[in-house]
Formats: C-alpha cells, sequence, structure tokens
C-alpha cells in the first residue's frame, strides 16, 4: 500500500544533511525525481513515495529499505548503467539515471513473485536435489533459475569513462570508521606528528553521533554535552588537521598482511600500506526474527532515525517498535518527537528499563510498552499495514496475542561488531554475555580496535581509550611493541559491567510463520537453516555453504549473527556460537576495480628518435619498442647480404662481470670455457639451468685478465643478473656483476661493405689478418671510445659496436654517412630474424622451451663435459647417456606455402613435433625455419610433413644452414 | 602474499618487490651419485614452519638476501646477506 501523498519533510534541525536551498533532479525508472542537495537516492525516492526498492533474489518478494547505511542488499538498483548501487549510499547528483533490476515487468507489480508461493519447492539447497534427471534437463532449467535469480545485469560494453584507477600509498597510521572513536584515535595521533588517514563508507564523519540527540556528561576534553554535536566538533578539528587526510565514502575491503590495506572509494581503488592500524569499525544493527520480517515498512530503527534525523523524513505514521535492548526506545522517542504515533514497543525483555531516560519519557507521553513480548508477525502483501505480538514465555511466543494497526514497524534485534577485518586478520572471537556480542581478542601485532566494535559502549570511556590508543600508537617505535599490546590498551578501559542487563538475545521462534527472513540476501529463512541442519549439514561452514546464508552481497552484516545463534539453538549449544571464516572483500568490489589498470613502463633505445625518422614500423618486443621493418623485411635481408646493413641492437643485456674470480664464475655458469679465453677473444656461450635446460645464450668477451663483457639475450637480462650474483654468493666468489644494459648503445654493421664502411670511422686495422673473426678490440670510433666485437651476428662480416649510450645518434649518423656510398640499409627485427635464421641460430624461449638441452638443440659441441663442474652438467651427463626423446633440426619446404610458427608435424595423422620458427627465404622464396621433431625422426634429408591449413605439406629435413654452411663469409 | 622483508641494505619493502629463490639448499660435489643430484634438483623439504631461504631484491638494491621466514604464518624473523649469515 503507497502511501499517496509525498510525505513532507520535518522542520529545519541541525542534524539533517540536506539542503534546502539546492534542488536537483534525477531520472527514476523513466521520470524525474526531484530531491534536495545532500538527499541520498535512497532518500529521495522515499520521500517521493517509493517503498518497494528491490525484488528479492530468489522469490521476488517485495523489499524497501531496511538498514538505511549501505549494509543490506534492499536499495539496489543500476544507476547510471552500473548494477547494484546501493542507493542509500549514494548522493544524489543532477541527471543521474536510476533504475531498478530483478523485476519483471516492474518492481511493483514483478511476475516472478509467484516464486513466493512456490516456496515450498524451492527449499535450500533446491537446485541441488532437482532437475538432475534426465541430464539435459538441467542445460535448459539452470539459464532460466539464473535469469530469475539474482541480481542486476553487468554491462558488458567496455566503456571508457567506466575505468578504474588504481593507486599505491603509504602512511604512517590508518584509522577505519569516522566515528567519536575513530575521530578521537586519529587526532591524538596526528598530535604527535603521524601521517594518519582516516576513511570512513559514509558520505559525512560522525558516525552513530550525527544522529544521536542524547545529553552526554562530562566527556573530559569535550566541548559540548549533546551527541550530534560532539561529532560536529570532533569532525571539524579531524578536517582541520593537515596531518589526518579523510576519505569517505570509502570501504576498507581487505586486511592483509604486513597491514595493507585494500580501500575502495567510488572509481579509484588504493592499496595502502600502513604503519599501523587503528579499527573503529562500529556495531551493525540485526533485524528481528519474526514472519514477515522482510516486508517494505519494516525497517532497523537506526534506519528510521537516520531518515528522521540526517534527512528530514518522516518514515511513516503509527510504527510498532520490537526490541530486546535499550535501543528500540531511543528510535521511538524520536519517532515521537517527529510526530509519528507510537502503537506499542515490544521488548522482550524481562524488567522495564526504568534507568533509561527515553523509557520514562516515553511512558510519561503513555506509550505502550509490552515486556516479555515479542513480535510474531507482520501483515501486509506489499506495505506494512500491521503486526501481531505474543506473550513470552520461556524464550517462546505463546497464544497470548495482540494485534495491532500500523504502517512501520521499528526493529532492533541487537548488535554484531562490524568485526570483518579483525577476523581477517585473524582475532579470535569470544561471546560476551552481557552485551549479547561477539568481542575480538588479542590483537595481532601493529593492529588496534577503539569504540564499540570491541564492546566499548560508553562513549566517555570510548573516546578516552581511543585517546590513548591514538597517542600510543604514535609513540611506540617498533622495537618495543611489548610495551604497548594491544591487550593493554583494551584493558584499560573496556568495562563491560556497568551496561549489563541492556540487551539480551533476540527471541526466535520457528513455529511462528515460514517467512522468517535471516538472510535477506539470498532469501533465506529461520526454518531453512534448521532444515539444513536436519539434512546434516552441522558445522557451521557447510551449513553456509549449503544454505548460502552470509554469502550475499552483504556479506553477513545483516544475519551473521542470527544465522550462527539459531544454529546453536538448534544444536543446544548456545555458548558455542561459532562464526564463519572471514575473508576479504567486506563488501562486493566490482572486478573493474580489482583488475583497475596497472602501468607498465615502455623502455625505448637511445636510437628511437631514429627509428621514428626512418619511417620504421615499430613493434613492442618484451618492455622494448623496437624496430620491426624500414621498408620490406627482404629488401633489408638483400641489402645486408649484397652491400651493408646497420641495426641498433641496443636491447642487448649487457653484463660486466669482474674480479679474480669472475674467470671461475663464468667457467661455472657457461657450459662452456671462459678461463682460457685469451685477453680480447670472444666465444659464443650457453647458460643452463641445473636440470640441464637452456636458460640463455649470448657472447662472452674477456677484456682483461679479470674483466669479462656479457652479452645476454633482450628479454632475459634481468633474470641472468640474478642469475650471475647468485652464483657468485652462493659459491662465495670474488666477482663483481654490473648491469650496463642502458649505460651503453649498441650497434651492428654486417656484410661485405661493412669493413670500408667503418674503416673510414677508425684507425683500428680492420683487415682480417690484424681483426680476426671472433676477437675484440677497444679503440676511437668517430670520435667514441668504443668497445669493438668482431661476431657473425647474421653470418657476414660484421662488427658490434658498444659505446656510451649519449653518443647514440651520433655514432648512428658518422656510420650512415660513411656507408651511403654503399646504399647502408638500416634492417629490423624481422630481417634480423630471417638472416639468423639462415645461418640456423636459434632464438631462445622461442626455439627452446622449458625442456630444451644444448644435446637436443644440437649445440652439443659448445657443452665442455671435460670441465669437472658447470651447472647442468650432471643432468647433461644423463641426457648424453640416456638420450632424449626429440631434437632441434632445420627444414626447407617443398612447394611454396609458408607454415606458420608453431605449426604441428604430422605422421599418420598425428602430431609428432612442431616448427618454432619459419619464414620465407628471400634467397630460394620458399618457406624454411627451425623444427622440433622426434630424435630417430631428425635425419638429414628426411622428408616429413608440416599441417598447413589443413593440410600436410612436405619438408626436408637438414642439420646445415641454408646460407653460408661452412662459416666462409663471417670470417672474410 | 603481502607481508614486509625488511632488505638489510634498503629496509622494509613489500614482498612483491623481491623474488623468492628457494629454501636455502647445499649442491652436491660435482661427481655425486645421480641419486644426490636428482634429490637435489627435483626435491625440496617445503617445511610447514621456519624456513631459511633466498630472496633477491629486483626492484631495489638487487642483492640476494637470505630470510628465515615461517612458511605458515609469513611471520620474518630475520633476513641477512650471505655474507652475514653465521
Ligand atoms: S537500505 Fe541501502 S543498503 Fe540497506
Amino acid at each position: 500500500m503507497l502511501p499517496k501523498q509525498t510525505p513532507d519533510r520535518l522542520p529545519s534541525h541541525p542534524t539533517q544533511e540536506i539542503d534546502r536551498s539546492v534542488s536537483v533532479t534525477f531520472n527514476f525508472n523513466g521520470r524525474t525525481v526531484h530531491a534536495y542537495s545532500g538527499d541520498t537516492l535512497a532518500s529521495a525516492l522515499y520521500s517521493s513515495g517509493v517503498r518497494i526498492y528491490t525484488r528479492s533474489f530468489k522469490y521476488h518478494r517485495p523489499r524497501g529499505l531496511l538498514c538505511s547505511a549501505g549494509r543490506c542488499p534492499n536499495c539496489m538498483m543500476t544507476v547510471n548503467g552500473i548494477p547494484n548501487v546501493r542507493t542509500c549510499s549514494v548522493l544524489v547528483e543532477e541527471g543521474m539515471v536510476v533504475k531498478q533490476q530483478n523485476a519483471w515487468p516492474s518492481t511493483e507489480h514483478d511476475l516472478f513473485s509467484i516464486l513466493d508461493r512456490m516456496d515450498r519447492f524451492l527449499p535450500v539447497g533446491f537446485y541441488y536435489k532437482i532437475f538432475h534427471r534426465p541430464k539435459q534437463l538441467w542445460n535448459i532449467v539452470g539459464p532460466i533459475v539464473r535469469r530469475m535469480a539474482g541480481l542486476g545485469y553487468v554491462q558488458t560494453r567496455v566503456v571508457e569513462e567506466n575505468n578504474y584507477s588504481h593507486e599505491t600509498r603509504h602512511v604512517d597510521v590508518l584509522v577505519v570508521g569516522g566515528g567519536a572513536s575513530g575521530m578521537s584515535a586519529a587526532l591524538s595521533a596526528s598530535r604527535r606528528g603521524k601521517q594518519v588517514m582516516l576513511v570512513d563508507d559514509q558520505q559525512l564523519l560522525g558516525g552513530r553521533l550525527r544522529f544521536d540527540g542524547n545529553l552526554y556528561d562530562g566527556i573530559p576534553g569535550v566541548t559540548s554535552d549533546v551527541g550530534y554535536e560532539i561529532a560536529d566538533n570532533l569532525s571539524k578539528l579531524v578536517t582541520r588537521n593537515r596531518n589526518i587526510e579523510v576519505m569517505l565514502g570509502t570501504t576498507a575491503f581487505g586486511l592483509y598482511e604486513g597491514n595493507l590495506i585494500g580501500l575502495i572509494q567510488g572509481r579509484s581503488k588504493v592499496k595502502l600500506r600502513s604503519g599501523k592500524v587503528i579499527l573503529a569499525t562500529g556495531i551493525y544493527e540485526q533485524p528481528s526474527i519474526f514472519d514477515r520480517n522482510d516486508l517494505p515498512g519494516v525497517m532497523l530503527s537506526t534506519a528510521i532515525q537516520r531518515l528522521i534525523h540526517l534527512k528530514g523524513i518522516i518514515p511513516g505514521r503509527s510504527a510498532v517498535v520490537s526490541t530486546c535492548d535499550d535501543q528500540g526506545y531511543r528510535s521511538a522517542l524520536d519517532m515521537l518527537k517527529a510526530g509519528i504515533r507510537i502503537v506499542a514497543i515490544i521488548d522482550s525483555r524481562e524488567r522495564f528499563p526504568n534507568e533509561l531516560l527515553a523509557a520514562r519519557e516515553l511512558q510519561e507521553n503513555g506509550v505502550l510498552v509490552l515486556m516479555s513480548h515479542m513480535l510474531i508477525r507482520a501483515e501486509g502483501t506489499k506495505h506494512v499495514v500491521g503486526a501481531a505480538a505474543s506473550r513470552l514465555s520461556d524464550g517462546h511466543a505463546t497464544t497470548e496475542e495482540r494485534e495491532f494497526d500500523c504502517d512501520l514497524i521499528a526493529m532492533s534485534g541487537g548488535f554484531q561488531p562490524a568485526d570483518s577485518l579483525l577476523r581477517q586478520a585473524g582475532c579470535e572471537l569470544s561471546y560476551n554475555k552481557s552485551i549479547d556480542r561477539m568481542v575480538a581478542s588479542p590483537m595481532p601485532d601493529k593492529l588496534y580496535a577503539v569504540g564499540r566494535v570491541i564492546g566499548n559502549d560508553n562513549l566517555g570511556k570510548s573516546i578516552v581509550h581511543a585517546r590513548s590508543v591514538g597517542s600510543g600508537v604514535a609513540e611506540v617505535k617498533s622495537a618495543d611493541n611489548a610495551l604497548s599490546t594491544p591487550a593493554n590498551f583494551m584493558h584499560e578501559s573496556q568495562d563491560l559491567t556497568e551496561i549489563k542487563n541492556c540487551t539480551a538475545p533476540s527471541p526466535i521462534d520457528l513455529s511462528q510463520g515460514a517467512k522468517q527472513f535471516v538472510c535477506f540476501c539470498e532469501d533465506v529463512t529461520a526454518r531453512d537453516i534448521v532444515r539444513g541442519i536436519d539434512e546434516g549439514f552441522e558445522d557451521i561452514e557447510t551449513l553456509k555453504r549449503y544454505t548460502t546464508s552470509t554469502m550475499g552481497p552483504c556479506q553477513g552484516k545483516m544475519c551473521h549473527k542470527h544465522f550462527a545463534n539459531i544454529r546453536a539453538k538448534s544444536l543446544d549449544n548456545v555458548d558455542s556460537a561459532v562464526y564463519t571464516t572471514a575473508r576479504p572483500p567486506v563488501t562486493p568490489i566490482p572486478l573493474g576495480a580489482l583488475a583497475a589498470q596497472v602501468h607498465t613502463p615502455i623502455k625505448r633505445t637511445p636510437l628511437d628518435r631514429k627509428h621514428r625518422e626512418l619511417g620504421a614500423k615499430m613493434i613492442e618486443l618484451g618492455p622494448w619498442y623496437r624496430p620491426h621493418t624500414y621498408t620490406s623485411s627482404s629488401n633489408e635481408c638483400l641489402s645486408v647480404r649484397n652491400t651493408v646493413g646497420i641495426i641498433d641492437v641496443s636491447t642487448l643485456g649487457k653484463l660486466e662481470v669482474v674480479g679474480q674470480d669472475a674467470k671461475t664464475l663464468l667457467d661455472k655458469v657457461y657450459t662452456g670455457n671462459f678461463s682460457t679465453l685469451k685477453k680480447g677473444q670472444i666465444r659464443y656461450g650457453i647458460l643452463c639451468s641445473e636440470d640441464g635446460t637452456i636458460l640463455d645464450d649470448g657472447t662472452v668477451t674477456r677484456i682483461s685478465e679479470d674483466r669479462y663483457f656479457v652479452t645476454t639475450t633482450t628479454g632475459n637480462i634481468d633474470v641472468i643478473e640474478e642469475w650471475f650474483k647468485w652464483w657468485t654468493v652462493g659459491t662465495g666468489l670474488c666477482a663483481h656483476i654490473t648491469n650496463v644494459t642502458s649505460s651503453y648503445a649498441s650497434i651492428n654493421v654486417a656484410g661485405p661493405m661493412a669493413r670500408d664502411t667503418l674503416r673510414k670511422l677508425t684507425k683500428i686495422d680492420l683487415s682480417s689478418d690484424s681483426f680476426r673473426y671472433m676477437w675484440s678490440r677497444r679503440g676511437m670510433v668517430a670520435g667514441v671510445q668504443t668497445l669493438f666485437l668482431r661476431i657473425g651476428f647474421v653470418g657476414e662480416t660484421g662488427w658490434e659496436l658498444h659505446f656510451p649510450a649519449e653518443y647514440a645518434e651520433h655514432m648512428w649518423e658518422s656510420i650512415m654517412d660513411a656507408g651511403k656510398e654503399y646504399q647502408i640499409t638500416p634492417f629490423g627485427v624481422e630481417a634480423q630474424r630471417i638472416l639468423r635464421l639462415e645461418k640456423k641460430h636459434l632464438i631462445v624461449n622461442q626455439d627452446t622451451d622449458a625442456v630444451s638441452t644444448p644435446l637436443s638443440g644440437d649445440m652439443a659441441w659448445a657443452v665442455k663435459f671435460d670441465k669437472d663442474d658447470f651447472i647442468g652438467r650432471s643432468s647433461l651427463i644423463s641426457a648424453r647417456d640416456s638420450g632424449y626423446s626429440e631434437k632441434l633440426i632445420g627444414f626447407n619446404m617443398k612447394g611454396s606455402e609458408v607454415p606458420e610458427d608453431g605449426s604441428p608435424i604430422v605422421s599418420e595423422n598425428l602430431p609428432v613435433g612442431r616448427v618454432t620458427s619459419s619464414r620465407r627465404s628471400p634467397i630460394t622464396g620458399q618457406g624454411f625455419g627451425l623444427v622440433w621433431v622426434p630424435a630417430d625422426m631428425a635425419e638429414e634429408g628426411k622428408v616429413v610433413h608440416v599441417r598447413v591449413g589443413g593440410e600436410n605439406l612436405p619438408a626436408e629435413l637438414t642439420f646445415i644452414p641454408a646460407y653460408d654452411p661452412d662459416g666462409i663469409k663471417l670470417r672474410e | 602474499m603481502a607481508f614486509l622483508l625488511n632488505c638489510p641494505n634498503c629496509g622494509e619493502r613489500n614482498v612483491g618487490e623481491f623474488r623468492f629463490g628457494g629454501e636455502l639448499k647445499v649442491r652436491p660435489e660435482p661427481n655425486s651419485s645421480r641419486d644426490a643430484w636428482t634429490d637435489y634438483i627435483y626435491f625440496h623439504r617445503n617445511v610447514a614452519g621456519d624456513q631459511s631461504e633466498w630472496w633477491y631484491h629486483s626492484f631495489g638494491c638487487r642483492k640476494w638476501m637470505v630470510a628465515l621466514r615461517n612458511t605458515v604464518t609469513n611471520e620474518v624473523k630475520d633476513v641477512l646477506f650471505p655474507e652475514d649469515v653465521s
């Protein structure tokens, strides 16, 4: 039943957070809704007459505001295309587009609500039990069930502005919870010079005091005695304090090792590392359990207080209050003052709380209070129209019933600590009977808790305690943690005796109707839980998974307490009310936030500008940007073979290995011999892991007795640096490893005219007699001190030049000028790949994988078994003696097709090998490359079949390089 | 894993800055039996409790260090350069 008229707002009051001078409009299901600035979407909708906010997950029952604090599942809508937004936590903004979800045709009239009448056929875990036979049935039913059950729809279209940002932050102290305790702790920590961050999931600081008009006498150091004024004063101090950074609307969703905290605020995720963490997360009010306790119009008593105080909304005309502690009276008094008629207060306790001011005031106003009674039922179909209560006897409802008319039910079923983060941190919980709540203790290192989350319900004491924790945290050096164990902090001021008997466990009577909801998210009733236990799911963790209670969007905030209590009760084990394990996240986190963009820096060589000037097509190779081609790869290849080519190889990994044990280290890590290198000599080397597989390859140049220059493959430099260092420290050798990759630019000049080109730039004698293949020199080239390596990089006469990176462009230009008359041609990585493939040079990690060894890779010549020891020797000896299954060999296609890298080799229609590198030869025009085949197939001239586009095409295997097999060219 | 490692060179840092290098092991003499080598290469003690292990500060000083860590609780009891391990 919808109220026809928009209820008026209450007159202005200091607790109100709306600004009546600014009006805002937004779109709701296609119509325009007017709101005040400071309204939440939910409060604006309530004010405009909306009562049914959502339809429930399973039965499609109508649901309305429950907590009004962002903790339950009842107000979720799709806002600006984002599903499952809690509208009671989002402030209205002009032009927002809000839609209801999980209902058809509308939330007001949802045809799926027929499911509510079929609940008998949909018991807890029904999907485990039915639709199993015939097997195909689930394939049909599954998608339908999924469509009917559930929440909003995820947008699958990628929208740029929906991206999340990602930040990493560090602070000294993080305080979670911006209530009086949290603010007090933050203030005292900041006054000792600490950088403090204070986060709260609400849009304003103050916590529950924002809507608390009670008087608090004699709190030291506080300038007012009215609840909301205390909050206001504290929040002014906090906001003005430059050492405190306040993040509102922010949820701390996870507490991980080393005080790493995940924060989410709108579209940004923050990974925060905090020296100390103080949790001041407070408590959540719990629903009462009675039949149809989910009807719109049934709200938590604090939700009603929020609406009245913060938004000036009068949520109903006549209310029944169900309570088990003092909170119900406080809320009732607020309602009374707002002009709501209090029909009755149903209190499950025996004794009237005479000492409570609010209770006495209500009594004086003639409000009917029924002690030892429980609410058993709400009346109504789409909204509350009445309620029924019954006298309690021995914890059970009797037949002595009374019925009331009302349009609002306020329920206070006790409180549950907001302790998810404490439990994530591994704090133990123990049940405290006097406050009917779990209390966490002791705290792990560098984690502290203040306020009501640890049962500190007295405001004055809580503030004093929070101050001492705040300053204690700031003073304690990490060395003497022992002095400040949080347990000490806690016990100082924790005195629970004075609030004894304020609260009693909220009564639950299973016989009173089938719609006593415990878990609002997943539509789990009290009976469902008992049924689960009867079916054998006694353990709380399996019961949780079977019933899915506590597993919905609220993550147990509205149901954990009653869920655990019902279980304990039906197992006759009240004192051992155990809770389930808490894991992050505390609230649902959009996957987008977790996947938020990570920035990977791109590396550019010192010649990057030159390549772009030359119009090179750049590609990403690992972290690097490198020229793929400048003109065409076949053109570039032919130039290298016929005249001279130039390539930027600055990305090569470069290490300097220096020290008296440098030679010993290299002999140990490489399969070859390097202590025997003469000064100036170069040798190709292979690095293996201890299991004999290839780790990397490259050249090693001996610069002097105790100094070597090592190159590694581009992507492997970090791994190899680490590898060398590990063997150095692990064996206690005296050697220094320096990564000089970015210190030196590197250029390779190769081709028949390379000598003539370089000769113009240096006095070094480049003739074959004086500067032989696999030897090096140091000297000036174009006025720059250069290390000259004569190696056969692409199978031609050629030199690799390493020189200080800042001269890169000068060197490149000088060589280009010198080579002009020979049509010197820059070549990219594609041409390099083809040229090297023609020489049958393998590429580590392209042509090798995690099981390739130098033996199976056809490079046994590089392994010196006669050395006493090297990394991988024992494994390679085994491989040599017992053989290996596959071998790397070259192939030439017989036809004109060029297989792709990775094409399978087939024999009798089964894959037996694979192509790892394949290109079209610029010389023959045919496909060629490298292939792994079974060892017994690896024969010179053998014909195998490569699968290309569904056809098996013949290819001839060969050990012989396609170009200059005897290596004459590169020695010329 | 989100714990902190106290690098003897750089101070307390996020474990994400480091690379794990496995448990501390003694490499067999070159001519040891194949069994000894197989043990060394393929088998780990995989202790549930205190373990001495290698860490490399790849996004920091790029030095190797040895940590004593409880593999169950991730409590790091000590981090030393190998030359300082007694
Ligand atoms: S009413 Fe909005 S989350 Fe509970």
